[in-house]
């Protein structure tokens, strides 16, 4: 059986730009949804960009489209990390690379401070510690 | 020594963050929710390290050489900093009785709940006289520490299927470890070697849930195992356009096109090689020019020659019709099977190849 058989018609044809698959325009929609989310009840969303079929050309379209923002945050943990704001507040382009700086996972992380930023208490607890034992020692 | 485990990473140096960054990759990897990851790091941070039994029986050492020598050494050396490796003949400075103790104390002190992982296979042949260690065969050995073990890891294709020991004419009567344990959960994690991400892949996801992940009709984990190489491959796009290399040397292998002709045994071998790589992200083996031997499956050795070229699709596809094509139309038909058993899988695998090539 062709697929002409059966009465399916495709509305919102995919872009005809060269190497889009049309799979980023409904992430907009989702990335959307979860600042309404945020918004409403403060939690947080991350969509997996590795996970999904998404090609350059479509995470290049969807950068573009998020733009830059004011903050990019750069972490050395285990190769280098970007956890950057894009022009859209709330909406973070994360890109984990490894120690040979190869692309290892991609995520949009929509939070008002990406997790990985957000100093854990108990950290912050040694790190006083430290502070009050150099103070001591002055 | 004991205390939560990221007190112990802290102690070697191991950042909160660095731990956290691990924790997204892996759970990205084995296709978790991206909010898994942070679970993940909780509940392995609390975690106290489970002792781990590590048995070699009749193996070339090549698995061990795979987790030991993997690309980052801080990253996959992160998660035997989360597990108490209680013994491991090839790691472990003890020898002889010493040794023999060590482990009967692991297995005395944890029965019950040590994970016990397992390379090589088992021979049967001569009362198993082929592969003892202290006097005892590997038989013995391995039937005593699985009654008190909680699961088994049978790492590598010989202890997952009998691999290389078991190849025609089988000589020392290999066997796998699921050919003699039956009553113990057991993961399978074929490869020779497997992949170094896919065995801590593995210890992450019992440590994190306390159980094994969800596993194949072969016991193999499906986050791994899930998609064959040629669902994955970067080159797929030339084999669906027909375009095959014809020689190791010519025109289409410079060009970098399919090696289905060569030999390549892609389309029938379920592994994470297209996407996880190996040498830390550097290459694999078709991207180095080279067939997939087929190494995860079981009886890879004896599958019929490895340069020569899968005749019909094999078992999963069962296409009767192209059963006596070869090369390009038997491509076809392959790539036909597969469209229509994944369905929306074409468009990510291109997306893996463009984004490979970029790399
Ligand atoms: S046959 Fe081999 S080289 Fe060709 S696309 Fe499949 S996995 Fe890649």
């Amino acid at each position: 059986m062709s697929l002409d058989a059966i009465p399916v018609h495709v509305i919102n044809t995919p872009p005809a730009e060269p190497g889009l698959s049309g799979n980023a325009l409904p992430l907009l929609r989702e990335i959307s949804e979860l600042l309404r989310h945020l918004l409403e009840t403060g939690a947080t969303g991350t969509i997996d960009l590795s996970a999904l079929p998404l090609t350059p050309a479509d995470l290049e379209w969807l950068q573009d489209k998020l733009g830059e923002g004011e903050i990019a945050v750069t972490l050395q943990a285990n190769g280098e990390s970007t956890l950057n704001e894009t022009a859209c507040s709330g909406v973070w382009w994360v890109v984990h690379r490894n120690t040979q700086g190869a692309v290892t996972t991609q995520f949009i992380e929509v939070a008002w401070v990406p997790e990985l930023v957000k100093a854990h208490p108990q950290d912050v607890k040694i790190g006083q510690e430290s502070l009050e034992l150099l103070i001591s020692d002055l | 020594m004991q205390g939560p485990l990221i007190d112990t990473l802290a102690r070697q140096g191991i950042t909160r963050r660095t731990f956290l960054k691990y924790c997204a990759t892996l759970a990205s990897m084995m296709a978790l929710p991206p909010s898994a990851g942070l679970a993940m790091a909780e509940a392995i941070a609390a975690v106290r390290r489970p002792s781990v039994i590590w048995l070699p029986f009749q193996e070339c050492t090549g698995c061990t050489e795979s987790i030991t020598r993997s690309h980052s050494p801080t990253l996959e050396g992160m998660i035997f900093d989360m597990i108490s490796l209680d013994y491991q003949e090839t790691l472990m400075a003890a020898a002889g009785f010493q040794a023999e103790e060590a482990l009967h104390n692991a297995m005395k002190d944890n029965m019950g709940k040590y994970l016990l992982i397992v390379d090589g296979s088992i021979p049967l042949g001569l009362d198993g006289a082929y592969s003892c260690i202290g006097g005892r065969s590997n038989l013995e050995i391995l039937k005593e520490a699985a009654e008190g073990a909680a699961a088994i890891i049978a790492m590598g294709s010989c202890a997952s299927f009998g691999g290389i020991p078991k190849a025609n004419p089988n000589p020392t009567g290999a066997v796998s470890v699921s050919d003699i344990i039956k009553n113990k959960p057991i993961v399978n994690i074929p490869g020779c070697p497997p992949i170094p991400a896919v065995i801590t892949g593995v210890l992450a996801h019992y440590l994190t849930f306390g159980t094994l992940p969800e596993l194949d009709d072969k016991k193999r984990p499906k986050a791994f195992y899930g998609e064959t190489i040629h669902d994955r491959c970067y080159r797929r796009p030339f084999y669906d356009q027909g375009k095959f290399a014809k020689t190791f040397d010519d025109e289409g292998a410079r060009r970098g096109w399919c090696l289905f002709e060569l030999g390549c045994k892609g389309p029938v071998t379920y592994n994470a090689c297209a996407t996880e790589k190996w040498n830390g992200g550097t290459s694999w083996p078709v991207e180095s020019g080279h067939g997939c031997l087929g190494c995860s499956e079981p009886d890879f050795w004896d599958a019929g020659g490895f340069y020569k070229a899968l005749s019909m699709p094999a078992d999963p596809l069962k296409i009767a019709s192209a059963a006596s094509v070869a090369g390009a139309a038997a491509g076809v038909a392959i790539s036909v099977a597969n469209r229509a058993k994944k369905g929306a899988a074409r468009s990510a695998h291109e997306t893996t190849g463009l984004a490979d090539l970029e790399k």
